[in-house]
């Protein structure tokens, strides 16, 4: 039996600028971490995967077919884009409603269908207001109900957790495995290791359009523990903040900055789960994260030398 | 803070949750007619032409020339009077046909695809298992419909209000007959100029600019510079298509005489300026139909960024 999406000698580029180079990639499994620096080619492979683009060379199969413009593919995938963008002035109900109504459904269940994905995601209270009134993370709930309806068989989930605060990251990660429970498989990209970790132990890593590694995250992970990571907190209570973390080992360095502080840590896994706690405590207090790309970086930096 | 994921519920006495029921297989549509995806893409266009701002601003524009026979009735003095037939012509002419029809196509048309393409929504619509001429041509049903009401209406106002000179009677069946066949000339202009503009929407990132230039720039410069280029026009055939008597009465203030010359003998009989108009049509729609299949709208140079 074929693998869900197969890659063979995957190039695409556009004028001058490649973005993926001969990526010889089968995924399988039920949750897959797409892992790469922003600019890796991580969304252009997802793209290609949708059949949103052509490939400039070598072939990619979904289901054992091309993507391209092949509606038995699509019938089959959900895809929530990495970019926040709706139809103008609409509310989140009418944005999945629209687009169930060009799924195919009729009118009674694409509204059904609407009401369920916002009810599954959390949203029924909100559904009837305009996505412009919205929080980032509210967006994204509304982005993934969209893609959602139709039941899916293959999801791609193009950054989901940006702009998220801690505990919808957590949600995120449940939701995701949930739906790997219901016989999904996700497909999810970010370019945050430690995201991908929690919710599966399968990564592809991409960099500079080429596939670096494909395996198991323990295995990367081990060489990214050599290098501290950096995580920006959003807050207006800096000082506060960083008396909490400065006490810790695990952090080797902080800085205070406006409205926010930067934690370079070597155990990233304790200072997140820190920051939930802090963030159940005081919901005010964390007003974002933001995960620099540095430790990563240095992995892709270690791995290409 | 609520909870992303929906607490599981289990209807009354079963232990089917609402998750279940819609991660079930039969939940997917099934295929559904192209006439349900063209009028759900149908209902979306005019939803959102609707709510614009620029609906208000179009009909307002519109509706200017109504006022023109009522404010020629206050100021004129009795042997300076104006026939309402010849009123009511030369505003259909040089206003509802020439200025109004392509400026309405450029308002809704101009931006039927391209809108989608600026706002990045067309990813969403891509990744629907939809044809996309069904797509391409329920947008254009809607501008068709929104723009024909608005021409209509203000030329049907236009010839009331024209009724106040002599000349002109809303009694006369030869005067309906004349209002009837301007209107049919508006419909048949909007379908050309419309479909002209939504291929400039999917192939071009300005599409108005380029609209502007060609329909009232090119087309005007066309009419003066002698030679066959006036073919290359859209205004020629509608011209053709205007009643005998207002053709003859058309006599532009700038004109060459080779140019008067050429448009004499290769003047266009209705016939074939109707077959120009559908040709133009059909022609401009395939294109833009064709466009959606071909171009990778999805990449972010498409998309103008």
């Amino acid at each position: 039996m074929s693998p869900i999406i197969e890659a063979c000698g995957l190039s695409k580029w556009f004028g001058e600028v490649v973005a993926l180079n001969n990526l010889d990639i089968a995924l399988d499994s039920p949750v897959t971490g797409l892992l790469g620096p922003n600019g890796a080619g991580k969304s252009t492979f997802i793209k290609l995967a949708l059949g949103l683009y052509s490939p400039s060379k070598g072939s990619i199969r979904i289901f054992g077919e091309a993507p391209r413009n092949n509606h038995r593919v699509m019938r089959r995938i959900g895809y929530c884009p990495e970019t926040d963008y709706f139809f103008e002035n609409s509310t989140g109900f009418e944005f999945i409603y629209w687009l169930n109504r060009y799924w195919g459904m009729q009118h009674r269940q694409a509204v059904t269908s609407a009401e369920a994905a916002c009810d599954l995601v959390n949203m029924t209270e909100r559904m009837h207001d305009a996505i412009d009134t919205y929080s980032k993370g509210m967006r994204q709930r509304i982005k993934i109900a969209q893609a959602l309806t139709g039941c899916p068989e293959l999801l791609f989930l193009d950054e989901p957790m940006n702009g998220l605060d801690p505990k919808g990251r957590e949600e995120m990660y449940l939701l995701i495995q949930k739906l790997a429970g219901k016989g999904m498989t996700v497909v999810v990209s970010s370019h945050i290791l430690y995201e991908i970790e929690r919710i599966t132990d399968t990564v592809v890593l991409i960099y500079g359009g080429t596939l670096l590694a494909q395996g198991r995250v323990r295995d990367i992970r081990d060489l990214i523990d050599k290098y501290p990571q950096a995580i920006r907190i959003r807050t207006t209570q800096a000082r506060t903040l960083a008396e909490r973390f400065i006490t810790q080992e695990a952090v080797s360095s902080l800085e205070i900055e406006e409205n926010s502080i930067l934690v370079r840590t070597r155990d990233p896994n304790f200072t997140y789960e820190m920051l939930n706690s802090i963030a159940l405590e005081d919901a005010e207090l964390i007003q974002g994260i933001a995960c620099s790309d540095d430790n990563l970086q240095s992995v892709f930096d270690y791995l290409t030398r | 803070m609520t909870s992303f994921i929906n607490d599981t519920q289990t209807a009354a006495g079963m232990n089917i949750t609402k998750e279940d029921l819609f991660f079930r297989p039969d939940n997917r549509p099934d295929h559904s007619s192209y006439f349900q995806r063209f009028s759900a893409s149908c209902a979306h266009a005019m939803s959102m032409i609707a709510r614009r701002k620029r609906l208000a601003v179009a009909a307002l524009i519109a509706f200017l020339p109504v006022l023109v026979p009522l404010a020629l009735a206050f100021f004129s003095t009795s042997q300076f009077a104006e026939s309402g037939n010849n009123v009511f012509v030369r505003l259909a002419e040089d206003l509802h046909i020439n200025v109004f029809t392509p400026l309405l196509a450029l308002f809704f048309a101009g931006m039927l695809i391209a809108e989608d393409i600026e706002m990045r929504t067309m990813i969403y619509i891509l990744t629907r298992p939809m044809p996309r001429s069904a797509w391409v041509l329920g947008r254009f049903c809607a501008y068709i419909f929104v723009a024909s009401l608005i021409l209509i209406s203000s030329a049907v106002l236009t010839f009331a209000a024209s009724c106040v000179h002599s000349n002109l009677s809303l009694m006369s069946a030869g005067d309906i007959k004349l209002l009837l066949h301007y209107c049919g000339v508006m419909v048949l202009g909007l379908f050309a100029y419309g479909a002209f503009s939504v291929f400039l929407g999917a192939f071009t990132r300005r599409p108005i600019v380029f609209g502007v230039i060609l329909f009232y720039g090119w087309q005007h410069l066309a009419t003066l510079i002698p030679g066959l280029v006036d073919f290359f026009t859209i205004k020629k055939y509608t011209t053709a298509m205007l009643p005998l008597l207002a053709t003859q009465r058309h006599n532009p203030v700038i004109e060459t005489v080779l140019g008067n010359i050429q448009r004499e003998v290769f003047l266009v009989g209705m016939p074939k300026a109707l077959a120009a108009l559908v040709f133009i049509t059909v022609v401009s729609l395939l294109l833009t139909i064709y466009a959606t299949y071909r171009r990778e709208y999805a990449s972010d140079r498409a998309a103008g960024g």
